[in-house]
Formats: structure tokens, sequence, C-alpha cells
């Protein structure tokens, strides 16, 4: 059966479950309900916990045999064996599949789950908030694995859904309007995203094996893409320009660039700590890797055309990012507006065309998604701790929080692009593409990450350092008399992984690198040579 | 007290295991030059174990005690490292090879496409970044300089910050940063591409900031973390653009790849000089920011707020070297002779003329400074600038032919190199030594008068300022002694360590200004006024400190150090007072020289030594050696005598090593300055020539509003904008909802209405 393969399990199991552990100690007797509500945070740990344990046997091969570095784009494996029909009127398949540039963000994903639960492990009506959990990581999954544009877009309507409950209930004092913020802005952005996708549809040709009874057209996303790269799949050329427009809004509101950013610092600085990790983590990547798998894929020609756009919206992001970064007192705000700085990066990365920039776009996807959870772990305990998030109001979190300050030197050098952390692979790789395709253009991005480095260092210290006396240190307003603490276990646990991780894929970035960066290649050969040749040729 | 000094012993037993391990791995067969991993993971592997342990161990007995929270393991580790150090330079020194590279390992994969005209095809010219041991005999020196100095540092820092009550249950995150540190500058040393070589420049800076910033309750240690951090990460963002230029013109960053031969790139295409100049430049500003040399020489001075052993080994001895082995990395390129790239004059000169700059300067500066760590790192600056001088012609020694010369000066800057770290790191740990005796006298004498024992000893007395100090030669014959070479190492009083260096700088630097190049005439004589100023304040800061009576009661009740901190001064007194012996005796000439870019003293034995030094071939250069040491032995440290010598406290006796200096100085001791201390001149010198000022005006004025506008623009313009849609949107379904009116009759009114313009459409388009 289709339902049973890895991908199907660890993208169902999830979801379901987290539905049946949020609904069942609703309807349940009290006294059942009970007992039940406090076993569920072990509940949803240990499973995410085991399906993380699944990924990774997976990527080390003893489930699949995959030999990851000869996948290119557009062959899948672990893939669904006979497409199964959800909806056979209109040609809509449970079909899944995963290569390079979706397992690694399914990794994380399945590493951030559990890792979340823990850093917030115990929230308040934490038999609700666990099991949001793992509908999310259900929902996010979903996104990454399906190779049918329809259930992609339901599981990327579906990510929502939880991430609004999160950030709705267990949010800070803003947090009505920042949960509405996040789903009507992100939610109308990907709406023109769908009207892209069905004019895609409309021109799919008919397939006998998986074309709609009904309408003659499929949604199948490898079948698409084998019919762009052989025939087109949209032959005017004014409607393949637009449709990667509608495209582009969608994905880019998601990463996001600016200009259309501005829903992440008011979705973060209101979300639980659990929430803002998966948001930063792995949410704001599902707009690049869409943008790779459908735009870029599926439109070369609109991409190379573009290829100037794609720079603004980079440099924007990346360069207005930073310098909004350096005026911010908000620790979190901060943190969400270096999110979109490096976000930039992405399509830049993207923009080179070159198979190097590819793979450092896909390795910051990777790296941000580690280092980023870490940040607003930081910056979740520190909110939990003293009640606070403006920086500056206190000092010496060194004396007092010796470990919260090493966690968060860590992931601010991290963020900031220290060698043998994970995020400089990703920045270098980036930058030496950049190079080669812009010239001198790369002194932009390069400066800024003078900017990236003051705005940390400025906000450290401000915040781990001067305490005026090596043995009290200043603490802010909000403490009242409580007793300063350092972070809780559970809290350290999480954080502990995220700093090793960080470094460890900076020491030795290949374990994912080297599978990119052949993915990168296979996938720029096949897909935007030809059109490149064309583009060179024609002047 | 005997009986604690043996225990003390018992504590370095730990280290035999370290240091039986490199022999180990040799008989087991690893080849001498993968010794470089083993010097390069000790202490990678050491950081998070003495970190983790200090922070959950924090305080036990045992710990402390026993450990030296983490002192002694991280010596062990620095013993792993110095002594594949020494193998590795022993067994390259034996094999007689100018070059050992080890097979370096794959570490990022990727390809790169070019369009050659045709299509876009993978271009194999480009080469995967690697990581691998490299060793010549610029590398070879700066391993020993670095295994050396950090093992001893950490030695010197054992006895210095586990003895001070401020530094208690702390010291396990000095030692652990100190550690990664040493692991920053042994792969920086040992890499085998630019990359791998910039990515350990980061690393020191991180550690470099860290340490800084120890004392991290300090407004001011804080600050000058962060302006140390940030200085150089504008130099370093030039050098990584630089790095990506290189990329682009040799399709790789192997120093095995790039250094066989410079002149051509990527698929053997020639390489432009208009293209390569800039890179190198770019790498030079890179190098600028990391060794303090002007303009961005801001941050050193303020980095002195760290621990005195941290100045010793990272602001002194190491990591500021890193920007002169890497413009030492740059002579390949513009030796054209050998395959160098033509047309590449003006990067000595730029790199000459900073230099000069930079060491007219700081000198300048350092004549006023009062803080004896003050005086050193601006000695510092000062001493690199010399060596980027001495770099600056070479470099334009040997892209102009004349390799002889230009190999000559590289050697003599690089020997300089040696001989400024080991001086340098010597007289940071002898201050370090002061500081620290002066700290406890005064710590004591509080104790004593009843002052309290909880009063802030550091609020009214500064232990580091020299206007405190004065006839300490009586107290501390060791620390004397040491202070005393170093600074004539560094004067270069003739026949003592960096006096052949120097001479040698300052020569050639001449010899291409007069004969070549006119525009290098302005750092040849910058050069020689340094001489003399270097006289000046170096002697100065001896008087200041160790002759005269003592001008604070904390002065008088100083004693001698400990063994932790005695040892390493003593191994370094000897090491500054045979260089130039050793140069001579151990033929190490043969040595650096090679025709593959190394120290050039082709078959110098000590009467070529001598007769470059005091009698050249050219009447011009040996006007200008004797000009210059009669400046820096005679005319600067005599002025100094006569401002602030003056003959010990009677009944006081001082070692007869340094006591004939002390009573010279009273001999010559007449003038009063002080109404020049308060001239406008002395003020801005004092005020650092206004640089630090000038920067901060520059930031605040156009950093600081425009981040503040960017914060308004974006919750107020970009984010207006969303919120005035909301708005809209909300207003627009209230008025839409005022059609629902719940009447049929408007409803049908609507439809027939909708319907007629509809099919007025439909008409429209049809038609």
């Amino acid at each position: 059966m289709s339902f049973t393969g890895p991908l199907s399990i660890i993208t169902l199991v999830p979801l379901l479950s987290g539905l049946i552990l949020l609904v069942l100690p609703n309807v349940l007797p009290n006294d059942v309900s009970m007992r039940m509500k406090a076993s569920v945070r072990n509940v949803a740990i240990g499973l995410s916990s085991a399906i993380f344990l699944l990924t990774t046997l997976i990527f080390i091969g003893t489930i699949g045999q995959i030999d990851w570095l000869s996948i290119g784009m557009g062959d899948y494996v672990l893939e669904t064996e006979d497409p199964v029909w959800l909806i056979e009127s209109i040609g809509v398949t449970w079909h899944l599949g995963t290569d390079a540039l979706s397992f690694p963000m399914i990794w994380l994903t399945t590493l951030l789950i559990p890792i979340s639960m823990l850093v917030q492990w115990d929230a308040e009506d934490g038999h609700s908030f666990h099991s949001l959990l793992l509908i999310m990581e259900g929902a996010l999954i979903g996104v990454f694995v399906s190779l049918d544009l329809f259930v992609f877009y339901i599981f990327w309507e579906l990510t929502l859904v939880p991430m609004f409950f999160l950030i709705m209930i267990w949010g800070g004092e803003d947090r009505k309007y920042a949960s509405m913020k996040f789903f009507i802005y992100t939610f109308t952005a990907s709406v023109l995203m769908l009207v892209g996708i069905l004019v895609m549809y409309f021109n799919t040709v008919a397939d006998p094996n998986y074309a709609g009874t009904l309408t003659g057209h499929h949604f199948n996303l490898v079948l698409m893409t084998e019919q762009s790269r052989v025939d087109g799949l949209i032959t005017s050329e004014g409607l393949r320009h637009f449709v990667w427009l509608l495209l582009l809004i969608g994905f880019a509101t998601k990463m996001p660039s600016v200009p259309v950013h501005t829903w992440l610092p008011d979705a973060h600085v209101q979300a639980p700590t659990a929430g803002s990790m998966l948001l930063a983590g792995v949410m704001l990547k599902m707009g690049a890797y869409g943008f790779l798998r459908i735009a870029v894929a599926m439109f070369p020609e609109s991409t190379l055309t573009f290829v100037p756009l794609l720079v603004f919206l980079g440099m924007a992001s990346l360069v207005y990012g930073a310098v909004v970064c350096l005026g911010q007192t908000n620790l979190k705000r901060m943190v969400a507006y270096s999110s979109v700085s490096h976000m930039g990066l992405i399509f830049l990365g993207i923009a080179t065309m070159q198979p190097l920039g590819f793979a450092g776009a896909l390795f910051m996807m990777f790296a941000h998604g580690i280092i980023s959870p870490l940040l607003f772990a930081v910056a979740g305990s520190f909110k939990h701790h003293y009640h606070t998030l403006e920086i500056g109001s206190m000092r010496g979190i060194a004396h007092h929080s010796p470990f919260l300050a090493g966690h968060m030197m860590l992931g601010w050098m991290g963020s900031l692009g220290l060698p043998l952390l994970a995020g400089f692979v990703a920045e270098v790789a980036i930058m030496i593409a950049f190079w080669m395709t812009f010239g001198w253009w790369v002194l932009l991005p390069a400066l800024t990450l003078i900017f990236t480095a003051l705005y940390y260092l400025t906000s450290m210290q401000k915040m781990i350092f001067e305490s005026d006396d090596p043995h009290t240190g200043k603490l802010p307003d909000t403490m009242h008399d409580e007793e300063p603490r350092d972070v809780t276990w559970h809290e350290n646990a999480g954080m502990f992984v995220l700093g090793a991780l960080t470094i460890l894929f900076g020491i030795l970035p290949f374990i994912f690198w080297d599978m990119m960066s052949a993915w990168s290649t296979e996938f720029i050969q096949t897909y935007l040579v030809h059109a490149m040749n064309m583009l060179e040729a024609s002047p | 007290m005997n009986e604690q000094k043996n225990q003390e012993w018992n504590l370095l037993v730990p280290l035999a295991p370290a240091i039986a391990l490199v022999p180990l791995l040799a008989v087991m067969g690893v080849e001498p030059i993968d010794l470089g991993f083993a010097a390069i993971a000790a202490p990678l592997a050491m950081f998070p174990v003495v970190l983790l342990i200090g922070q959950i161990w924090n305080g036990n007995e045992t710990w402390v005690s026993r450990f030296k929270e983490g002192g002694i393991l991280a010596l062990s580790a620095l013993s792993v490292s110095l002594i594949a150090g020494l193998w590795m330079v022993l067994d390259f020194l034996g094999a007689g090879e100018k070059k050992a590279h080890g097979d370096p390992l794959t570490w990022l994969d990727f390809d790169v496409l070019r369009y050659d005209g045709t299509q876009w095809n993978i271009d194999a010219g480009f080469t995967n970044i690697s990581f691998g041991i490299w060793l010549d005999p610029i590398s070879a020196m700066l391993l020993f300089v670095a295994t050396f100095l950090c093992f001893l540092i950490c030695w010197f820092a054992i006895g210095y910050m586990t003895t001070d009550d401020i530094n208690s249950n702390r010291n396990h995150r000095f030692f652990a940063e100190f550690i990664l540190f040493s692991m920053g500058m042994f792969g920086m040393v040992l890499a085998d591409s630019f990359l791998w070589l910039f990515i350990f420049w980061e690393i020191m800076g991180l550690c470099s900031y860290l340490l800084i910033g120890f004392y991290y309750w300090k407004e001011s240690a804080a600050a000058a973390a962060k302006k140390a951090f940030m200085t150089t990460r504008v130099g370093d963002v030039f050098l990584m653009v630089g790095l990506l230029m290189l990329y682009d013109i040799y399709g790789s960053l192997d120093f095995a790849v790039v250094f066989d031969n410079p002149s051509t790139g990527v698929g053997e295409a020639p390489v432009k000089a208009s293209e390569l100049q800039p890179a190198l430049l770019m790498l030079f500003i890179g190098c600028v920011g990391k060794s303090a040399q002007f303009p961005l020489h801001v941050w050193l001075p303020d980095a002195m707020e760290g621990p005195t052993p941290v100045s010793a080994l990272i602001h002194a001895a190491t990591m500021v070297n890193a920007g002169l082995y890497l413009v030492a990395r740059m002579v390949p390129f513009v030796d054209v002779d050998y395959y160098g790239v033509m047309g590449m004059e003006d990067l000595g000169i730029i790199i000459a003329w900073v230099g000069g700059i930079t060491a007219f300067m700081a000198a300048s500066i350092a004549f006023v400074q009062n803080d004896i760590k003050k005086v050193l790192a601006y000695s510092t600056m000062s001493q690199l600038a010399y060596i980027f001088l001495g770099l600056g012609s070479a470099l334009y020694l040997m892209s102009t032919g004349h390799r002889y010369e230009g190999l000559f000066v590289l050697g003599g800057a690089l020997f300089h190199l040696f001989n400024h770290a080991m001086a340098k790191g010597m007289l940071f740990m002898a201050s370090g030594s002061v500081i620290h005796e002066m700290h406890h006298a005064h710590h004591e004498l509080h104790h004593h008068d009843g002052h309290g024992p909880h009063d802030d000893h550091n609020e009214h007395f500064d232990a580091q300022d020299m206007r405190n100090m004065g006839g300490l030669a009586s107290k501390m014959p060791v620390t004397s002694i040491a202070m005393m070479l170093g600074s004539m190492s560094i004067i270069g009083i003739p026949l003592i360590g960096g006096f052949w260096s120097k001479e040698a700088i300052i020569a050639e630097t001449w010899l291409g200004a007069l004969e070549y190049e006119p525009l290098l005439l302005g750092p040849a004589i910058l050069a020689v006024l340094t001489a003399g100023m270097t006289g000046f304040y170096m002697s100065r800061m001896w008087m200041m400190t160790f002759a005269g009576e003592p001008k604070h009661n904390a002065a008088s009740h100083v004693h001698e150090e400990t063994l932790w901190i005695k040892t390493p001064l003593i191994t370094l007194s000897i090491v500054t007072a045979t260089t130039g012996a050793l140069l001579a005796f151990f033929h190490i000439g043969e040595f650096f020289s090679s025709k593959d870019y190394s120290m050039g003293f082709d078959d110098l034995d000590v009467t070529k030594a001598l007769q470059i030094a005091f009698l050249p071939e050219k009447r011009a250069l040996m006007v200008v050696g004797y000009v210059t040491i009669a400046l820096s032995t005679l005319v600067g440290p005599i002025i100094a005598m006569k401002v602030h010598g003056g003959s010990l406290k009677e009944g006081q006796e001082a070692n007869v090593a340094v006591s004939w200096l002390v009573s010279l100085s009273a001999a010559f001791k007449t003038i009063d300055v002080s109404g020049m201390a308060n001239s406008s001149l002395s003020d801005s010198l004092r005020k650092r020539l206004h640089f630090d000022d000038l920067y901060d005006w520059g930031i605040s004025k156009t950093i600081a509003p425009m981040a503040k506008f960017s914060a308004w623009f974006d919750a107020n313009v970009i984010d207006g904008i969303v919120k005035l849609v909301e708005r809209t949107s909300i207003q627009g379904s209230h008025w839409i909802r005022t059609y629902t009116t719940g009447s049929t009759r408007d409803y049908i009114l609507m439809a027939a209405v909708g319907a007629l313009s509809i099919f007025i459409l439909i008409m429209g388009v049809t038609i």
C-alpha cells in the first residue's frame, strides 16, 4: 500500500496522532482525561524522537539504501510506488518522494520538533501545545515530500493552522493581532501562488496514468517538470512570466523577502519559543524550497529574465534587514530581522546561477535552520527568566546565567558567520559564486557582514557583559525581587543539541553539503543550462 | 614555602602522557607532517573539556588546587602541540626540503560553470576546497614561535591568573579560550590554503574578543572587546572579498596550486596585474586590521583591557603577526624572476607607506603613555609596522626584479617578526609580573592598614600606572633583567636580537628609496626617526618602572614572583639575548634561504651579518646605518635617562646586571619636563591623535541615525502600508455591509444591474 512507505509514515503518523492527542482528552471522561493530559508530552516527544530516528536511518542508508550523491532533480527516492487517487476527477494523487533538496529540510523538521518540545517542556496546557507541534510536524514534512501540487498546497496552508493557534493561545501580549496578521498576510500571498499553480495545471497535457477523469489535467509535479523541460509548460512568454511572478509573490512572502516581510517580526515577537523556532527554522525555508522546486525548475527562462529582480530582492532583504536590525531594541525583533537578512542571501545564491551558489543557498537553508532556532531558544529563555526582551534592560547575563550566556555567544557568533560554524560555509559559497557572476557588487553583501557583526556584538555587549560589579550584575525592572536563575535543564539540553550541531556542521559541512552540491550541479545542468545558452547566444 | 613549591611541581604530572603522545605517534608511523593535525586537534579537543568541567565543577577543591581550574589541562594540550611543532620543525630542517605538504582532505566539493563562448560548461579548472598541512621556512618559523610562546605564556598564566581572587571560579573560561586561540594560531600557520588561513584567522579573532572581554563586568573591557572585533571585522570582510577574487583568478585557494605558477590562472590563462593587484590589496586591508596598522589601528591599545597573558600572547606575540604572515605569503605573486606577475610595484609601495606611517605614529603616541601596557601596545604597533615596511620593500624590490635585495629584506622582516615576538611576549609577561606584584603589594598594604579587606582596591590605585612605580630594580631582579633585555632587543641595541633584523629592514628600504623608487623615501625617513623614538620610549618605560625611587607606597613593598612567573621570563631572556648568536653560529641563514620565497640570508654567516650591519658596501647605507644606531642607542635612551632616570632609594641594591643601567641613568638625570607634558601636542598624543574620536563621531553621524531611520521606516512606512490595507479592507467590508439591506427589492435591482453589465461586457468582447 502506498500509505505505508517511510515518507507516508513520517508525514501521517505525527499528523494523525497529533489530532488524536489534541481531541481525545477533551472527549474522554474527566479522570481519564486528567491522566492523559499529563502524559501527552511524553507521548509527543517519544513519537517525534522516533520519527527523527527513522529519518536519520533513512539518511545513513539503513532504510532504503539510498546513495544520496547520485540523485538529481527529477530523480526522487522513496517515491510512493503506485500513487493513490485522492480525487480522481481532477487528478489529485497521494504521491510522495524526496531528493537532496527536500531531504535535509525533512531531517531538520524532525530534529527541531522534539527540540522545540524540549525547550518548552513545561508549557501551560502542554497537552494541546505539544500535540499542536506534532500536527505542525506532519504538515511541514508534507510540504517537503508531496510531489502533487494539490497536496503540496494543502499542506502548505495546513502549516498555518497549528502555527496560528500556537501564536494565538500561547503568544505574548499582542498575540491576537500578530496571529491574524500572520495568517491573513501569508494566506493572501499563497492564494496568488495557487492561481499560478492552477494556470500551470490547466496547461498540463493529458497523461494516461495521472490525468483527472473530468478535467484531463494533473497536478503531478514530476510530470509537470518533465513537460516543462521538454516542451515548455506554458508556451506564451507573457503568461509564463505572469505565472512566475505569482509564484514569486507566494514564495517571497513566505521567505520572507523585503518588502513583504513585516508579518514576520510581529509573528516572532508574539509567538511562543517553540513556535518561533519552527517558524524561523523550517517555515521560512518552505518559500525557498517551493521557489526552487516549482518556479525555477519549471520556468528557467523566466527565472533568468528576472535575475535582476532576484538580486534586487535578495540585496534589499540582506542589506535593509541588517540595517533595520541595528535599530531594534527588542531582542526577538532583532533576531527576526536577522532572519530576513539571511534569507536575502538565499535569493542571492540562487541568482548567481552557479552550482556553487545554489549549493550555498541550500546549505544556508539548512544552516539557518539550525542556528535561528538556537537564537530564538536563547531569546525565549531570556524572556522566560528575565521577563523582558528589551536589549540593555539588564547587564551581566554572564554572571547570573553562564549557560544562557554561552549559548547566546555561540548562537550569535554562528549567525554572524563565524568560520567553523554552520553559517559560514553557506555564506562563503554564496559569496564566491556571487563574485563570479556579479563582480564588484559583492561588496554590498560583504559590507553587510560588518553590520551583522555590529548588531550582534552590540546586543551582547549590552546583555552578557557590563555589570558594574563582578558579583552582582544589573537586573531588569521586570524581575521585581525575583532571584535570577540560569536556564532550566530542558532548555539547556535543547540548546546544547542545537549548539553542538552548529559546530558539527560547521566543521564537517560535507555531511549534507556533498549531496546538496551534487544536486545543484545536476539541477542546473538539467534545467537551466539550456536556457542559459539560449540567453547568452541571443543578445 | 619550599614544601608548597614542591607540591606545585607535582601538578605537572598530568603533562607526562601529553608529552609522551607525540613520540608515540611518531613511533606508530605517523608522518611528521601529519603531526600538524595533532598540534591542532589537541587544544581543540581540550577546549570543551576545560570549559564544561570548569562550569560543572566550578569551585571544586581538587579542580582548583590540582588542576589550577583547567590551567594544567590547557598546558598539557599545549605541550602536545609544542612537541609536535618541534618535531615537525626539526624533521623539516633535517630533511633539507624547502616545502612539505601533507595530503589534503576534501572539505567542500562543488562545481563551477563557465561560458566558453558557445555554451555553459562545468569548468574543471576550479578545484574543491580542501584542508591540509603546509610547511615551508616561513610557516616553520612561525610554528615554532606559536607553539613555544603559547606553551610558555600558558605556564605564566597559571601563576598569574590563579593567584588573583577576582578570577577565581572564572579561570576555566580563561584557559578554555586560551587554548582555543592556540588552536586557531597553529591552524593558521599550518593551513595549506588561503581559505583555511582565513578560517583560523577568524577563530583567533573570536578568542581575542572573548579574552579582551574576560573581565566582562567592566564597561571598558566590554567596549574594547567589541571594538577589537568590529575593527578587525572591517578588515576581514575585505580580506574575504580578496579571497573570492583570488579564487576566481586561480580557480583554487590552495598554496600548492596558486604558488605553483602565480602567473597563470584557471586553464593556464595569463594573470593580469590589473586583476591580481586589487585582490592582493583587499587581502592587505585584512592584514591592516589584524595587525593593527593605520588606519585600523584603534583597537589594539584598548585590547590591553584583557588579562596580561592575553596581551602577551594574542596582542603582541602571535595573532597580530597573522597579517604579516599573510603579506609574506604574497611574495610569490610579485617575484618576477620566478613566475611572478609583472607590474605590481604599487602594492609594495603602499604597504611600505602604511608601515612607515604607523611606525612613526605609534611611536609618537607611546611617548606620552603612562600605562605600562599601553606603552607596550603602541610599541607592538610600531614594531609590526617596521615589519610591514620591510615586507613592503621586499615586495617592491622583487616586483622590480631586484631579487637578491628583496629576499634579503624579506628575511630581515621575518627575522624581525621572530625577534619581536620573543621580546614582546617576554616584555608583556614582565610587565604582567610587575602589575601582579604591585597589585598584591597594594592589596596587602590595605589589608594591614585596616582599610577593610572588602575595599575595592582597584578604584583608587592603578597597578599599571608607571607613575606609581619606580625603584623596582632592587625588588624584582628577574623581571628587571628580562625587561631590560627585551627593551634592548626592541630598541635595537647592537648585537642584541632585534638589532640585526631592524638594521636589515632600514638599510634595504633606503637602498630601494635611493636607487630605484623615490616614493620609498618617505617610509625610509620615518623608519630612521622611529628608531630613535623607540630608543626613547622603551628606555623611558624601563626607567620609570625600575630606576629612581618608589613613587607609591605599594612600589616599595613588592617582592619577587612565583616560579610559574619566573620560569618563562628566564627562558625568554635567554632566547632574546642569544638570537643574534643563534643567527651566526647555527647558520640559521641557510635555513631561511631558499629560492622558494623565504628568508633570504643566502650564505649569511656571522662575518657577513656584521659586515652588512656595520660596513655595507654602499656609503649612503653606511651613513643611514650609523645614524640609526646613534639615534636608537644613544640619543633616545639618553634623553629618556635625562628625564626619567634616577638612583635607587638609599640602601637598596640592584642586581649587577641592571645596576649599571640605574647608575648610568642617575648620572644623566637633569631635566624636568612637566611643562612640556601640558603642551597641546602631548595632549593630542594622549588622545591618540583623535582617531578614536573621529571614528566615534563618524559612526554616530552615519550608522546610528541610519539604523534609527530604517527601524522607523520599516515600522511606519512598509508596515504602515500593510496596516493601511488592513484598515481600508475593514472599512470596505463595513461599507459593503451597508448594501446588505435585507430588502428583496434591492437585491433584485442589483441582480438586474449585474446581469445587464455582464451582458454588455460579453457583447462588447464578441463584437
